[in-house]
């Protein structure tokens, strides 16, 4: 095995243990900060698919935004909030679950089916990249790529996007601003 | 194989060196503040106290690990590694002389900023692991006011980058001397891709710049919470905020990544603001000193000769000004550095397309 592909599998195998940890364990606070351990995993194996700028991306807005905004979420919540929220009941299947379960379950079959069906090994556009010599190297440079693609092929969802977020700054603006006084 | 042994030599030799800045860092802190304070500061171990570190070190290591009984055990010894690993891992990207960088990536300034945003994970980790209320008073300020003063250090990088189009570390600092590819012009008018020295620099090239670099030392200095931005560790009001409860080395260890980061934090400020390796002589006529005085061995000692000095500004700040409160502070940062930062950007876009 190639030091890359073994690289692949240590990363993988991080990547779903620690996600198996955060869904499992009763800790809330704990299972954030192994969430925090799946991210990063995950950042790694988008640099081993040279896709270096989504895995850099993924760290500033996963594990320095969202991740810190869910831990202040808990920081400001007060512990007996949490205690409610931790105590489950203590069997692994229970009717009350019975939801989730199936939706997770049918989620996997989809996946499942997406891996059997897609036959990754033949792939049409990788092989017609491949016979056109479309393909990236490790050093080439990819923001160039990204941006040009942004402001051209891609500007309508770049630009509703943006409007999106502008509509949430401005309502969480006005959520947070003090009312006047009568 | 012999790749992976220069890795690790390489590796090894951040981490000492780090190490070593902390320390020396923690004497010439302590010197700065007796100066500014009218005192001695440590006389007593070695020639003028300089073994005083040393000790204060042997000391940390000697002392025993105490865990609080109430503490969230892996979260809490876990901590002051995040915290200090992801400092170090910063130093991975940084240029110190021409073709002299540990990990030539093209997204290195980028991969930096990302890096170092880890650290607010750690000390969150260490507010929330040691279950005590200082602590998590400290942690919660420190993280507040990390991501806020992320948005004025982001946008002042993002207007240098502007300027030098790329975000490769190694090509910004090349483009602020005689090595440039790219013909560099003093104020957007005259030519100096001969001259080199401090025209050439990036403050140089485009003057609104040095407002930028204003706003990146002022966060630059709150993302390392370090003084008038400490409120995260307020001695007076929180005992010492998200490491109160850490004993020995692992307290040794936050040091460690405090003193990093500012080294960290003002090479960056160096790279991309005050021309990296490249010398401040310029070529007068005949007399070629940037020429002679840009190379390997002129390279390191230019870069750290700068950081140094930044450095050595962090620390007369420290001990200059009041710390701000909690209120000032944001308001500092989203009344005032982040329109300033949003009107450089601005500006430097227009700068490259009509000036350069």
């Amino acid at each position: 095995m190639s030091f890359v592909r073994v690289l692949f599998y240590f990363m993988s195998f991080i990547a779903i243990v620690s996600a198996l940890y955060a869904a499992s364990t009763k800790n809330l606070v704990r299972s954030i900060f192994v969430f925090f351990v799946t991210l990063f995993a995950l950042a790694g194996l988008y640099v081993l698919a040279l896709a270096d700028f989504v895995a850099v991306t993924q760290v500033v807005i996963y594990v320095g935004g969202i991740l810190v905004l869910i831990i202040f979420a808990f920081m400001l919540s007060g512990k007996e909030t949490l205690n409610v929220i931790q105590q489950q009941k203590g069997k692994f299947f229970s009717m009350a679950k019975l939801p989730a379960i199936l939706l997770a379950a049918l989620f996997f079959i989809v996946m499942i089916n997406v891996v059997l069906k897609a036959d990754a090994d033949n792939l049409g556009w990788v092989k017609d990249s491949i016979a056109t010599n479309n393909t990236i190297t490790p050093n080439a440079v990819m923001i160039d790529n990204i941006g040009v693609n942004l402001m051209t092929r891609y500007l309508l969802p770049f630009e509703a996007i943006s409007i999106l977020l502008l509509m949430a700054l401005v309502g969480a603006a006005h959520l947070s601003r003090k009312e006047a006084k009568i | 194989m012999n790749y992976y042994i220069t890795y690790f030599i390489v590796a090894v030799g951040l981490f000492s060196f780090s190490a070593f800045f902390a320390l020396f860092g923690v004497y010439a802190e302590r010197k700065i503040s007796a100066f500014i304070q009218d005192r001695l500061g440590p006389t007593e171990t070695g020639k003028f106290g300089s073994l005083q570190t040393l000790a204060d070190i042997m000391k940390m290591i000697q002392k025993e690990l105490i865990i609080p009984a109430a503490a969230d055990k892996w979260l809490f010894m876990l901590a002051p590694a995040v915290i200090f690993i992801a400092v170090y891992m910063g130093f991975a990207a940084l240029p110190w002389a021409p073709g002299l960088i540990p990990s030539k990536i093209n997204l290195g300034i980028y991969y930096i900023f990302a890096i170092i945003s880890i650290e607010t994970l750690g000390i969150l980790m260490a507010g929330w692991g040691s279950n005590n209320k200082y602590s998590i008073l400290g942690a919660m300020r420190s993280a507040a006011q990390i991501i806020s003063y992320e948005i004025p250090a982001g946008f002042a990088i993002i207007s240098v980058v502007m300027i030098a189009q790329t975000l490769d570390m190694q090509a910004i600092a090349m483009q602020q001397g005689v090595l440039s590819p790219e013909k560099i012009k003093f104020l957007g008018f005259w030519d100096v891709t001969q001259i080199g020295g401090f025209f050439s620099w990036n403050i140089f090239r485009a003057p609104h710049l040095i407002i930028a670099f204003v706003i990146y030392f002022i966060a630059s200095l709150a993302e390392s919470n370090r003084a008038p931005f400490d409120i995260p560790e307020a001695e007076s009001e929180l005992v010492a905020g998200f490491h109160t409860e850490f004993t020995g080395i692992r307290f040794a260890l936050v040091f460690l990544a405090e003193y990093s980061m500012m080294f960290l934090v003002s090479m960056i400020g160096v790279i991309l603001f005050l021309g990296a390796w490249n010398t401040p002589l310029p070529n007068i006529g005949p007399v070629h000193l940037a020429t002679w005085t840009t190379g390997m061995g002129c390279g390191i000692l230019w870069v750290t000769l700068k950081t140094l000095g930044l450095v050595a500004v962090q620390m007369w700040i420290r001990w200059t000004l009041p710390r701000f409160r909690v209120d000032q502070l944001m308001n500092l940062c989203w009344k005032v550095l982040t329109p300033l930062a949003f009107a450089c950007m601005l500006i430097s876009g227009v700068w490259r397309l009509w000036l350069m």
